[in-house]
Parts: structure tokens; sequence; C-alpha cells
């Protein structure tokens, strides 16, 4: 599935009511670094599809800093923008450095560990990758598992199937991780 | 590590890595895999929280007339027993369709 476009980036993000500027000048600035920004993704944190998450964190940043200081031009905006997503892929980088290999394989257990509560496990996983998704998300994924068509999903909620897939995509890859699916085409 | 071929102990190690499996663009895979999971991981024999039979017919059949809370939220993906109700109305739904 491809990254989802600069506007579906906004989908999440809250703007500040009665500042229509805002909303506006950081929709060009998205625009502006967007791809540069997959790129960093890729180069840096070896994932491209981490830069749509990055990317909303930057945003929302973008969005209060805008709301709380002096108006930007565009191009110091797509500055700003650019300087916030690029310190959380620092943060992230720098997360990931944390983590270290301790021992070798040699040292791990001949048979696999069997967990008397992994059923109790698996449900409060089930619960954190479904933590905090919107009810419209929660009900398209719900249509979805009863078997209801993407497409069908996305008329029911009054809108595209490419939107409603966009928003379904990070509870999705949550989900794919934990079952060890491939998305199509990766 | 090094594995002995003939060591069954390390036969049944690498029998247990699962490697990742390829998706199709609608998903299938990925639902399919869920139901599985929560058939092996969410049994609910006792019906505790579920929502009513008439409301997962109507969310088979017609989901657009069926809202999140009649659907209990999230439950279905915590139940198997809603879960096989849910496999149960689909496959009535194809029969129905085929006659």
């Amino acid at each position: 599935m491809p990254l989802p476009s600069p506007s579906d980036l906004c989908w999440n993000v809250k703007f500040p009511p009665g500042q229509e500027w805002i909303e506006k000048t950081v929709r060009g600035a998205i625009e502006t670094i967007w791809q540069r920004a997959q790129s960093t993704a890729r180069a840096q944190l070896g994932d491209e599809s981490l830069a749509v998450e990055i990317m909303e964190v930057a945003i929302q940043k973008a969005v209060n800093r805008l709301n709380n200081g002096a108006p930007l031009e565009p191009g110091e905006a797509s500055l700003v923008l650019s300087r916030l997503y690029a310190q959380e892929v620092r943060r992230r980088r720098n997360g990931n450095r944390k983590l270290v290999f301790l021992g070798s394989s040699a040292e791990l257990p001949a048979k696999p560990v069997q967990n008397q509560f992994s059923s109790v496990d698996s449900s409060l996983d089930l619960e954190v990758i479904l933590h905090g998704i919107p009810s419209e998300v929660r009900l398209a994924l719900l249509m979805r598992y009863s078997r209801t068509r993407w497409t069908e999903v996305a008329a029911i909620l009054g809108t595209s199937e490419a939107s409603i897939r966009v928003r379904c995509q990070r509870a999705l890859k949550r989900i794919r991780q934990r079952l060890g699916i491939n998305e199509h085409g990766k | 590590m090094i594995v002995n071929p003939v060591d069954p102990v390390r036969k049944d190690v690498v029998a247990e890595h699962q490697p990742l499996l390829n998706d199709d663009q609608n998903d299938t895979l990925l639902f399919e895999k869920l139901q599985e999971y929560i058939l092996a991981h969410y049994p609910n024999p006792e019906r505790v929280g579920c929502p009513d039979p008439a409301v997962l017919k109507r969310f088979s059949d017609t989901p657009r007339e069926v809202e999140l809370s009649d659907l209990k939220d999230l439950h279905i993906f915590k139940c198997a027993e809603c879960t096989r109700a849910l496999i149960e109305l689909r496959r009535q739904r194809e029969q129905a369709k085929t006659l």
C-alpha cells in the first residue's frame, strides 16, 4: 500500500479553530518536505513507513508553534516543520541505539519457554494495539473483520476507500506485526 | 548457534519459527489470521458482555444499520463466541445467495 499523501497526513491533526492560515501554511510545508522526509526515514531508521507517524508528530508540534508564535512565511514554516521532523527522527534513532544485544544465541534455552499466562498476555496485547483508535476506525475494522469489503466499508462511512484504509493503517500495521504478516507488496 | 540437524529438540526450535506471510491488497490474510487468533485466544463460553444475537445478524446482513455501541464497542475482537457466530452468519448468507 502506498504511503499517504500530504493531505492525508492532516486527518488526525487538531488545527485551532478560526486560524485557517495555519492549516494552509502547514499543508504547504508538508508538500514541500514530504518526499525528503520519506527518504530520511528510510536512510536513518531503515523503514520508510515510519515517516507517517513521525510526520504526524512534527505536524502537531508545528501547529502548536504557529498557534503560539508569530505568523511565518511559507518558506519559514517548511523550515520549522523540517527541523521538528528531524528532531523526532533523531529522538527515535537514539532510542533504537539504546536497544543492545546481550549474550549470544547459544545461551538460549533448548526448548521454547512455555508461558502459562500467554492467553492473558495476548489479551493485553490486542487491547494495547486497539487502544485509543477513533470510533470510525473501530467500526471500519469490525466491518472488515466480518468480511465487508473495503469499498463497502468506505461507502457506509461516507468516505473513500483510500481514506478509510489510510485511517486504519496504523492499527492494521500493529496487528500485522503481532501476527507476522507482511503487507501486500512489501 | 550451531544446530545439529538430527537433534530432535533443535528441530522443534526451528519448526516453531514461522516465516512472515505475504498478504494481498485487501488484507485478506490479516483478517483471516486475526480471526484464527481470536478463536484461539479469547474463549468466552459464558458469553459475558456479548451483543444481542439479533445485532450480530444485522451487522452481518446490513452493517450500515449497526452502531459501534450496539456491538459493545470492540467486544467481537475479544470474543471467540461472537467470532464463531459471525462465521456462521456469513456462511448462511453466502448459502442463501447461491440458492
